[in-house]
């Protein structure tokens, strides 16, 4: 068989970019990275593999930019990577986790990385490329362990947890432990703080069997303070939303429930109307654009072939489309 | 078709078969197989190799795809561009695909335990049973022993510390025949690869890459234990009765290997299967002159685990991250009639019934202790299929056969099954014969497609279509000189509803009738078997399909690039040839197959990641039979992947390259 992996290839972009984390197809190791400039309406797929000369991994779930740096969190291969944002060349790879999924910056020498199937989350230094410990949550089994997205605000750092749990928690990152936490709704999949200074997430409901429960989806709006829901705006029993996100300005938040949903942060009633209307699409994962107000969805067609990410601006008029890969799931603004 | 050109094949219609010394003699075409689409394995392909499973027989002996996951690992079968599931699997009558996955893992069957084996092709597979879109893969055992007390024993030796073990204890007289097989492989698997998929860094003191380098690394975590037992007994107390009782245990320990790209230390980690599989089959067979009935009864109970853990510190308990424990018993009966009132006309019967029980949870009491909290269903599903044939051959020239199938899963009745089949003898110079067959078919939805906990699909439809075929094939030879056979057939399928599961934004993956295909193709074979000199034979066989399968459906959306596209995973060309020398107890092997570029997207986009290339595999052994007195002794060296070829079956999957193994086997002499 003949390898055409060839040379690695020499990359430099804008600054200004947007990075799409393609997960690819689990227990495939094909998950990869695209790069699109939103000022040149350019895209370079495959750019990890292209720049490196060596695959990205099995399942690439998120990326982090902090230090200059891209931290990408590749799944099922057990690693983060670190990658210079230019050139997609890698610069160093923290390894030794149980199944990351998040990384967040506490400080140029502190990160936390969240884990599926383990109630731990590792913590990590960023300088030296190594696990320093971890933080245990209490009240979580390890088989059933599941922690997610994390913002920060202040001194805490706030995480949902996610698969078969049904609860935020609040990390002091002076003490690195739990010291607080709030129940919501069944498997709360993303997290997000307003300008308000507000915590938003939005739970998926889990499913028939589940045993943290079957329940419909809620939107909740949690004082990070008292750890107390403010609001919480529930879906129909059919509905299936995911991807709760928010623009750079911090007063709307978007998702996705087949079509894209967004909601002014002080409205006391969710919209009626999608802003844009799915047209036998299956978006998958949602970013607006922090400068500019764009906002991007991306169409993981049949998850077997390259998904499409589609631009539009914030009035919902759309910009430009671009194929990146395998099941387009998270994004990084540059 | 290989049977007939692995040996000296010469034709006498209307003499009955016999076999003398590699020269076996047929008969006219029986009516059972009028325009049957066949492949029949002999036993030198099935016995080549105490060491090998089926998934090698079928690779290097037909035209068949095998999807490999690795050595020692989940192998699957595909007829025609179709998948795995549309593959039936038969053994001894009973129909042993696993009811929760649909498929079969060939790597688990020895194929040392396995005395007849053949293929049916396409609408062929519904003489035997429905649910067959690409093919039916028909496996068993036979009373083939000598006379008296027999014993052998074969020991393997092999790279990666690789050990196979075979005994058999036979017995027969007048009335009694049975066997005892046993069968032990072992390997830590720890074979070396250039991980083409990963590079290691250099640093220097400052934690700066300096270099990189693709690592030669070691298959981490793939060591197998397997464990078989067969025991057979077959009694023929005359009056045209016939009883058979086999019997098949196995278990299997398995480490999962690691993927290419997985930068986790596999000591952290513990991901594993074992499976306990019992399966066993009565029999009563009688015959008369012009009918014959039987009946059948068996059982199978499948224990599966899955546990995927890691070590939570150094020197530290491992924990439980997943823990799927399934459990599968299957009770099987089936009745079946023949009545030949003429030369002219055969006409067949069958029912059979399955009752499935199924358990399958995925978290162990120890760490959800109420029933609540585990995930999983309990289901049972009966699945009755019954036929009736009509074969008519009016004259030697001409034979059409009609067959009628019945199928209900659950309680889902499906359309009746309906199949043409002819064949037309144009020349008896040569045996030129012409074959053609039409069918409709179905395949429903696994246990695990309908209820899998989370994600299982209810309302999940059965995969259907239609499926046409037309052949020639030939045969001409001398007696006990050489024969020369071949053989080229079209096939056309359309199966709608195609199950693909498919991620869903709660983390889990979810079934769905989502694909329209079109799979069609050209399947070519051919044999030369030559006897030039008294103790010299040369075997030749060949096979090459070409199998698009492409996907025909609707767009899922305006920037879906499948549709018109071929399947992932399915190669347009495959091709294997196998050639075998012998003289006065040496036997030379040589062994090559052959796939093209397989897609690894639906829209065939041929980035890096978007393909595998296409391979080529060699194999050689080299044999030498020696008799003593008291005993017959055989050495034999096997060499895989004879050109240490660098390849891949499936993404990220290491494959080994060149390694050997050692035979040695003793058979002594009552």
């Amino acid at each position: 068989m003949k390898w055409d992996y060839g040379e690695p290839e020499d990359f430099v972009v804008s600054g200004n970019g947007l990075f799409i984390v393609c997960e690819g197809n689990f227990q495939y190791g094909n998950g990869s990275l695209s790069y699109y400039d939103p000022a040149e309406r350019t895209v370079v797929n495959e750019a990890f593999f292209r720049a490196n000369g060596y695959r990205l991994g099995d399942v690439a779930q998120s990326m982090t930019m902090a230090n200059g740096l891209g931290w990408i969190v590749v799944n099922n291969s057990h690693v983060v990577f670190a990658i210079d944002p230019q050139t997609f060349r890698e610069v160093g790879r923290i390894t030794g986790f149980t199944s990351p999924r998040y990384i967040h910056f506490v400080s140029p020498t502190k990160a936390y990385v969240t884990q599926l199937w383990d109630n731990r989350i590792f913590i990590v230094d960023p300088v030296a490329y190594r696990i320093t410990g971890h933080i245990t949550v209490p009240g979580m089994a390890f088989d059933q362990g599941s922690t997610e997205e994390m913002v920060q605000i202040g001194d805490y750092v706030y995480c949902n947890c996610w698969s078969y749990q049904k609860k935020i928690i609040r990390i002091d990152t002076r003490t690195d432990c739990v010291d607080g936490e709030v129940e919501v709704g069944v498997q709360p999949t993303s997290l997000v703080s307003d300008c308000l200074g507000r915590l938003w997430t939005l739970s998926d409901g889990g499913f028939d069997g589940n045993p943290a429960g079957y329940e419909s989806a809620s939107l909740y709006c949690i004082n990070p303070d008292n750890l107390e829901i403010e609001r919480q705006f529930q879906f129909r029993r059919t509905d299936d939303p995911s991807a709760l996100t928010i623009n750079g300005t911090g007063d709307t938040i978007y998702w996705i429930n087949r079509d894209v949903w967004r909601m002014d942060v002080r409205s006391s009633r969710p919209p009626v109307r999608p802003f844009l209307e799915e047209r036998s699409t299956r978006f998958y994962g949602l970013t607006v654009d922090p400068r500019r107000g764009d906002v991007y969805v991306a169409d993981a067609i049949d998850y077997q072939q390259q998904g499409i990410v589609y631009r539009f601006t914030g009035l919902g008029q759309p910009l430009d489309s671009f194929y990146v890969g395998i099941t387009p799931g998270t994004f990084c603004w540059n | 078709m290989i049977a007939a050109a692995s040996a000296v094949v010469v034709l006498h219609a209307g003499e009955p078969q016999q076999e003398l010394d590699n020269v076996i003699v047929t008969a006219r075409r029986p009516m059972k197989e009028i325009g049957i689409q066949k492949t029949t394995f002999d036993s030198t392909a099935l016995k080549e190799n105490v060491a090998l499973s089926m998934a090698d027989v079928l690779a290097y002996n037909s035209s068949v795809f095998v999807k490999s996951y690795g050595r020692a690992t989940l192998s699957t079968v595909a007829f025609r561009g179709t998948s795995a599931s549309h593959t039936q699997v038969s053994w001894n009558g009973m129909r042993i695909n696993n009811p929760m996955l649909g498929m079969t893992d060939f790597s688990t069957i020895p194929s040392f335990f396995v005395d007849r084996a053949s293929l049916l092709h396409g609408s062929s597979s519904v003489t035997e049973a429905g649910g067959g879109l690409g093919g039916l893969v028909k496996l068993g055992t036979a009373p083939d022993m000598p006379e008296g007390f027999g014993l052998a024993y074969i020991q393997g030796i092999g790279s990666f510390r690789t050990f196979d073990e075979f005994g058999r204890i036979t017995f027969r007289n007048d009335r009694w025949a049975t066997s005892t097989r046993v069968v032990y492989s072992s390997s830590p698997n720890d074979f070396r690869y250039t991980n083409h998929d990963k590079k290691l860094n250099i640093y220097d003191d400052d934690n700066n890459i300096i270099g990189q380098y693709n690592p030669t690394e070691r298959n981490r975590s793939g060591s197998f234990k397997d464990f078989h037992v067969l025991q057979e007994v077959y009694f023929t107390p005359g009056g045209g009765n016939r009883f058979g009782m086999s019997a098949w245990f196995v278990n299997s320990n398995r480490e999962l290997p690691m993927l290419t790209t997985d930068y986790a230390d596999e000591t952290d980690f513990d991901n594993r299967q074992r499976e306990r599989t019992f399966r066993g089959v009565v029999s009563w067979d009688h015959s008369r002159s012009s009918w014959k009935t039987g009946l059948r009864g068996g059982y199978v109970n499948t224990w599966l685990a899955y546990d995927y853990r890691r070590e939570m510190a150094p020197g530290a308990p491992m924990a439980t991250m997943t823990c799927s424990r399934s459990r599968v018993n299957t009770v099987y009966g089936q009745a079946e009639g023949e009545y030949t009132p003429s030369r002219k006309w055969y006409f067949t019967t069958s029912a059979s019934i399955y009752q499935h029980f199924v358990r399958s949870t995925d978290r162990s009491s120890a760490v959800a202790p109420s029933e609540s909290e585990r995930i999983g269903y309990d289901r049972a599903r009966v699945e009755f299929s019954g036929s009736v044939s009509a074969k008519w051959q009016p004259t030697q020239w001409l034979g059409m056969s009609m067959i009628v199938r019945e199928e209900l899963f659950g309680d889902r009745w499906a359309a009746p099954v309906p199949a043409f089949f002819v064949d037309a003898l144009l020349s008896r110079k040569g045996n030129l014969m012409a074959k053609a067959s039409v069918t409709r078919n179905h395949r429903f939805p696994s246990l695990n497609d309908l209820y899998f906990m989370p994600g299982g699909n209810p309302d999940l439809k059965a995969e259907e279509g239609y499926t046409y075929d037309a052949g020639l094939s030939c045969l001409v030879g001398e007696a006990d000189h050489f024969s020369l056979s071949g053989s080229a057939t079209w096939f056309d399928s359309k199966i709608d509803n195609w199950i693909i599961w498919l991620p869903t934004t709660k983390g889990f993956f979810s079934p769905r009738n989502v694909k329209r295909v079109h799979a069609y193709g050209v399947e070519l074979k051919t044999g030369i078997a030559w006897r030039p000199l008294e103790r010299w034979l040369f075997d030749f066989n060949a096979s090459y399909s070409w199998t698009p399968s492409v996907n025909i459906g609707d767009k899922m959306s305006s920037a879906d690039l499948s549709v018109g596209k071929q399947l992932p995973y399915v190669p347009v060309h495959s091709s294997s040839f196998t050639a075998r020398v012998q003289h006065r107890g040496w036997s030379l092997l040589y062994k090559w197959c052959y796939y093209s570029r397989r897609y690894t997207m639906s829209s065939n986009d041929l980035s890096i990641s978007g393909y595998l290339p296409d391979y080529y595999m060699n194999n050689i052994s080299l044999e030498k039979a020696f008799s003593f007195r008291p005993l017959d002794l055989q050495l034999k060296l096997a060499v895989n992947n004879l050109f240490n070829e660098d390849y891949l079956s499936v993404l990220s999957r290491p494959m080994p390259g060149i390694n050997f193994e050692f035979f040695i086997a003793v058979t002594p002499k009552f």
